[in-house]
């Protein structure tokens, strides 16, 4: 009788002991992928790779019982994932659905200058119910992602991001280390009352400004949109208060998240990484939000593979990564040490929920072979209704 | 150890554990309204004319906390007190704010000291109580000594929005009882008028959505005085009814036009034939319209300058002798600073019949203001019922 079967027959340990963790049960591990942006399936024009992205508002749970208003990519935070190869020719069509301007803009990609998304530099923002065409060869190679450019510091936290992942069929990575399977974690901070206060604001000056747009009745001073600086300073001089001289749209203090999310969601519903001993995964890391995380792996060291989408010449190997606003990092962990590992920003006040220890970007490197037996509770703790390791617990 | 002493210990904790909660848990959202009008009042009675600084009516501070409450409810407590006006005998400060809401999407319970549902609309006047006579129903215990008589009470009020524009509203009240001799305190706190409302209002975040209508609302409002010579409580009570819209005529977010427009039916008591006093005045049969077009010009989307004509004019049908008031008022505010006004109204006031007993043939109003008013809000937690997001993207609790 190996250890299991006793188990099975004794009757002094209570019969949830002898489920794998809740974790590790194959519903958990099939809902594993779903907590990951997945690649959309583009339609093929001749040899352009076509994808269509639109924007809503929608109502994201960052958490179970807690929802807030936000903007998505095709109703999805983050938008959905864009993995395309070298050399692709793409064709991006953006649909506007909202009544606010959005653009795309493409971030790390060689695109050319007026499909850069930036608004009144390399285009007019796309319009309430507009649609723009975004047209560039997939380049470089690696990490990237894209993210709307107008209103940014709102539009972004509010959910416009999403990754952008351009292949090489002789990856310089998958070489080296040799792994199959792989993720991408985009990280982000919300000020979820800065993101609820802009957007209604936003949407009542949008309100105002398309009626005026629609009878050709654009103000210069009104919109605050002006021509060249000259004109700008002109203004000023005859009695034009820029909106910034008194702040007069709420709200008037810089946004402070409250809230940390990995794609769109924080701890306990963060995405989970599955590994197994002896195997090698590849982590995306892309920091969408305005943040900076120093994301720290327990019982691992990892090697740092690409910056920036940028292959570096020589891995380096540690366990805290600093991922800065704007910035991707590839990194590659090793299968070496068998269990459940947390993966969190060690700047741990970001490990919160409005406030609260734990949440956030708390996450976990879990090995897919912990035997069950690893993960068992003491008795008394079973008397509490509790099953295995790890439990969730949201008050610490 | 004395058992006594053990249940004193445990009780004693549990009041700390409770207490120590509530300092540690939630911050509420804090809100304060501040409104300061001056004015320089010249009066033209009689072929006299008087100049005064002693009008800060409508000066208000206001303070109020808001919280989420377990499932979908949220709690509110607002404290406000105001200047009243310089005649009145209601004291330095008046407490017209101090109440407890509690509501969730579609129910509101409000209890306490707060605006009553004497008037339907607010018109584009530089006082709340400009023209009182004609936009205010008269509450009959007063005795006519302070305007905030017939603008707040003690109420108890519950609201149901069906959809997210209609609001029917059931309210009951008590409104100040002028004690009969001089200098006594009221004692009798009772609720002495009941009422309903029923109202179609677009929320103020969507005025920009366009539409012709602003609000339509009907109501009545039913004090329950001790009639003369009348037994049951339907014949003694006082019954009115009021009706009231608001239309944007022009819904454009420069120049904008709207007109509002309320009628008042105080179907009175039939004994009463003369106007004699106030109490006749609140009682005797009346029926009056106010009406304002206004133009607001917004020139960086925000006012800038309104410009409003207001006037109206009331009729007391039952009297002997043929008796009714007539008043006009032209109003400008302009902005010369954000949130911070000057104004200037000029108002005309004629009485004929009994009225001009109580107050004298004609008045000429002419007033130069300052007006400051601030908005905070700090700590804010959730969205109102009415913001775009709500109304628009689904409701989020
Ligand atoms: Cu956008």
């Amino acid at each position: 009788m190996d250890r299991r079967n006793f188990l099975k027959t004794s009757v002094t340990i209570s019969a949830a002991s002898l489920f794998p963790a809740p974790l590790l049960t194959p519903e958990a591990i099939a809902a594993v992928p779903e907590r990951f942006p997945k690649p959309m399936t583009p339609t093929l024009d001749g040899d352009v790779k076509e994808f269509h992205l639109s924007v809503d508002i929608i109502q994201q749970e960052i958490v179970p019982g807690f929802k807030i208003h936000t903007l998505a990519f095709n109703n999805q935070i983050p938008g959905p994932e864009i993995r395309v190869t070298r050399g692709d020719k793409i064709r991006v069509v953006f649909k506007n659905n909202t009544e606010l301007n959005h653009t795309i803009h493409w971030h790390g990609i060689f695109v050319p200058w007026r499909m850069d998304g930036v608004p009144y530099v390399t285009q007019m923002p796309v319009m309430p119910g507009k649609q723009f065409v975004y047209e560039f060869v997939a380049e470089p190679y690696g990490t990237h992602f894209y993210h709307c450019h107008w209103g940014t510091l709102l539009h972004m936290q509010a959910g416009m991001y999403g990754s952008f992942i351009i292949e090489d069929p002789d990856d310089p990575i998958k070489k080296q280390f040799n792994y199959e399977r792989e993720y991408t974690l985009l990280y982000s901070a919300h000020d979820v009352n800065f993101i609820r206060k802009e957007l209604n604001a936003m949407l009542d000056r949008m309100k105002e400004r398309m009626y005026l747009m629609k009878h050709g009745r654009f103000d210069k001073e009104r919109f605050a949109t002006f021509d060249t600086k000259d004109e700008l300073i002109e203004a000023v001089n005859e009695g034009y208060q820029p909106p910034y001289v008194t702040n007069r749209r709420s709200p008037s203090e810089l946004p402070q998240p409250n809230w940390f999310t990995v794609n769109g969601k924080s701890y306990p519903v963060t995405p989970n990484l599955l590994i197994k001993q002896g195997e090698n995964i590849r982590v995306r890391l892309i920091n969408a939000g305005t943040e900076e995380h120093y994301l720290h792996l327990h019982g691992h060291d990892f090697w740092q593979v690409c910056d920036d989408g940028v292959p570096v010449p020589q891995p380096w190997q540690m366990n805290t990564v600093r991922l800065s606003p704007g910035k991707t990092i590839d990194i590659l962990i090793e299968g070496k040490n068998r269990g459940i590992w947390t993966f969190h920003d060690h700047d741990t006040r970001r490990v919160t929920n409005n406030g609260l220890y734990p949440g956030g970007n708390l996450l976990a490197l879990v090995y897919e072979d912990t035997p069950p037996e690893e993960m068992e509770l003491n008795p008394m703790t079973k008397k509490m209704g509790l099953t295995s390791l790890p439990v969730v617990a949201l008050d610490e | 150890m004395p058992k006594y002493y053990v249940l004193v210990n445990i009780l004693l904790a549990l009041v700390v554990a409770v207490a120590g909660q509530a300092v540690a848990e939630v911050t509420p959202e804090i809100q304060l309204g501040a409104r300061g009008v001056m004015s320089l009042n010249t009066d033209i009675k009689n072929n006299q004319t008087t100049n005064a600084v002693s009008d800060f009516s409508d000066t208000d501070l206001m303070i109020g906390f808001r919280q989420k409450m377990y499932n979908r409810f949220r709690g509110q407590l607002v404290i406000g007190f105001q200047f009243p006006d310089a005649e009145s005998d209601l004291g330095q400060v008046f407490f017209h704010q101090t109440f407890i809401k509690i509501e969730d999407k579609s129910n509101i319970l409000k209890i306490g000291r707060s605006r009553v549902r004497t008037s339907l609309l607010d018109f584009p006047t530089l006082r709340d109580d400009d023209a009182l006579l004609l936009t205010t129903v008269l509450n009959p215990f007063s005795n006519g000594e302070n305007s905030e008589d017939h603008q707040y009470g003690n109420v108890l009020e519950y609201s149901h929005i069906f959809g997210q524009r209609v609001h029917f509203q059931i309210h009951a009240e008590h409104f100040k009882e002028s004690p009969d001799t001089l200098g006594a305190a009221e004692t009798d706190f009772g609720l002495n008028a009941v009422g309903l409302l029923l109202q179609y209002r677009v929320p103020v975040s969507q005025r920009w959505n366009r539409q012709i209508i602003q609000s339509v609302s009907i109501g009545t409002n039913n004090f329950l005085t001790d009639r003369p010579g009348y037994s049951s409580e339907y014949c003694q009570a006082l019954k009115n009814v009021l009706f009231g819209f608001v239309i944007n005529l022009k819904p454009d977010p420069v120049h904008f036009w709207d007109l509002r427009s309320q009628t008042v039916y105080n179907i009175g008591f039939d004994e009463v034939k003369e106007i004699g006093d106030f109490s006749d005045l609140a009682r005797a049969e009346a029926i009056g319209n106010y009406t304002s077009i206004r133009y607001l010009y917004r020139r960086m989307e925000r006012p800038t300058l309104q410009v409003a004509l207001s006037g109206g004019y009331k009729d007391f049908p039952n009297a002997t002798q043929p008796t009714n008031l007539f008043q006009v008022a032209g109003s400008l505010f302009y902005r010369i600073g954000f949130n911070f006004d000057v104004g200037l109204q000029v108002q005309y006031k004629e009485y004929s019949g009994d009225l001009r007993t109580i107050y004298g043939k004609n008045m000429t109003r002419v007033q130069f203001s300052l007006i400051y008013s601030i908005d905070q809000l700090w700590n804010n937690q959730f969205d109102d019922r009415e913001s775009l997001l709500n109304l628009e993207h689904g409701y989020i609790p």
